[in-house]
């Protein structure tokens, strides 16, 4: 069926505007879309989105993580091998972490990394043909936010969820963190890693995270203030 | 013809929701008329190297039905969908791995084939695979004056001579799997086809409100 920006898309759908802009100038295809001989067919069920000039992708609902260059997630390592470390990130395979892609990690200087680890890295190579490889260091060699992350607490939930509270649009980290203080690591692999400095604070903010998936912007802001309201009455 | 049929033509109703298990990647339960299936979808998941298949992702299909055993018919049952849902599924995005689709059998008042690959599509659709088209089953029954009757009742399928399942794709409404028991003629084939063709559109419209009104809740 052939379908407009902005519509409800399934799978097997075609869209025009995605051909006539392609003629004029390149076009990014985003998740959700595949290129066949002659149009571009929708290959997940969700909104069909555009961004000017010409980048087009499927919103989409899903909770499997597909790994993604360039993309940060939190992964549990599984095994030391030799001088990797295989990293459970929820894909279909785990990835591979080398011990030398830690900031000043040298031959002789093996970063401190024991199996059971909750790590926050960058997604360097993912192919479908090949197992993803991670890096905990950028490209001048400075770890940044990346690396183990120490003690905290780490919860599942869409990857949906997750893209939505990154949105620089969504209200719900600007109005928590004026709340109470926290850390926070959320992986685009549909984790999220958050540490308290009390236990009920870490609940508070897991559970106002997983209650703000299918809650409006207006909703979120009431909820967070709902939730700072029993934090404070309880702990006074 | 067969458009003045449909004007005032209804399926039976159906009723649908999607990510009714919280912990499988993928999961729906549809109520067509009485019968009732629910569907849950993991993948692509790490398999054992045996089972791997270097060009596309491997599909396994598990049928439970009420009782629990398994029987000669759910292996049936097992192969159809499978089969089904390697045309409809984009397995070559994912290569050695695994998609484990299980579905549990929860009332069969006639039409229980059907009703599970449309609900398998919809257990797809929500766990976000890649898939080249949605399928829709429809079936339809010949009764004893040689009247076609499509999307029959229980009672119409345990007196009808002949019963008819087809699957179409969505973008060509092309056949994609055909079924069938009992005797009937070559002619009477064309025509269910053409008729159960037609009645798919019903299907398609119903998974586009379905994915509709999930989008305005998650989007």
């Amino acid at each position: 069926m052939k379908v407009k920006v902005g519509d409800v898309v399934l799978p097997g759908d075609y869209c025009d505007e995605i051909a006539s802009v392609g003629a004029k100038s390149k076009v990014l295809i985003g998740p959700g879309l595949k290129k066949e001989i002659d149009h571009v067919f929708v290959t997940k069920a969700g909104v069909l989105k555009k961004r000017n000039p010409s980048t087009f992708w499927v919103d989409s609902y899903q909770k499997r993580y597909i790994p993604c260059r360039g993309e940060n997630a939190i992964g549990i390592v599984h095994q030391k091998a030799g001088d990797i470390y295989r990293v459970d990130i929820g894909g279909s395979c785990t990835a591979s972490l080398s011990y030398l892609s830690f900031e000043g990690a040298t031959k002789k200087n093996r970063p401190e990394v024991q199996i059971g680890d909750v790590i926050y890295a960058k997604i360097l190579v993912a192919s479908k043909d090949m197992e993803p490889e991670l890096v905990c260091v950028d490209s001048h060699g400075k770890k940044g936010c990346l690396g183990v992350l120490s003690d905290g607490f780490v919860f599942k939930c869409s990857l949906n969820l997750i893209r939505k509270i990154l949105s620089p649009s969504c209200p719900l980290l600007d109005s928590l963190k004026n709340e109470w203080p926290f850390e926070l690591a959320a992986g685009m692999n549909g984790r999220i890693w958050i540490k308290a400095n009390t236990l009920r604070e870490t609940i508070a903010v897991g559970n106002a995270i997983l209650g703000a998936e299918y809650l409006s912007d207006d909703e979120i802001k009431t909820m967070c203030n709902n939730i700072a309201s029993i934090l404070t009455g309880h702990i006074s | 013809m067969v458009e003045e049929d449909l004007k005032d033509f209804k399926l039976k109703p159906m009723k649908c929701e999607l990510n009714f298990l919280n912990k499988s990647d993928g999961s729906a339960i549809l109520a067509q008329g009485e019968t009732v299936v629910l569907v849950s979808v993991n993948g692509p998941l790490d398999i054992k190297s045996t089972s791997q298949n270097m060009e596309k992702a491997t599909l396994e299909v598990i049928f439970s039905s009420k009782g629990g055993k398994p029987t000669v018919s759910d292996r049936f049952k097992e192969n159809v969908i499978r089969q089904t849902c390697e045309t409809a599924i984009f397995g070559c995005l994912y290569p050695r791995t695994g998609i484990t689709i299980t579905i549990q059998e929860l009332e069969d008042y006639g039409g229980l084939l059907p009703t599970t690959i449309n609900c398998t599509c919809l257990a797809l659709l929500n766990s976000g695979l890649a898939m080249r088209h949605v399928v829709a089953a429809v079936g339809c029954a010949l009764d004893e004056a040689g009247n076609l009757i499509i999307d029959p009742t229980n009672d119409q399928i345990q007196t009808a001579t002949a019963t008819m399942y087809f699957v179409f794709d969505s973008r060509e409404k092309n056949l994609v799997t055909g079924f069938s028991t009992g005797t009937f003629g070559e002619g009477v084939y064309d025509e269910a086809l053409e008729r159960c063709r037609a009645a798919s559109d019903l299907v398609f419209n119903f998974y586009r409100d379905i994915v509709a009104s999930y989008c305005n809740v998650i989007g």
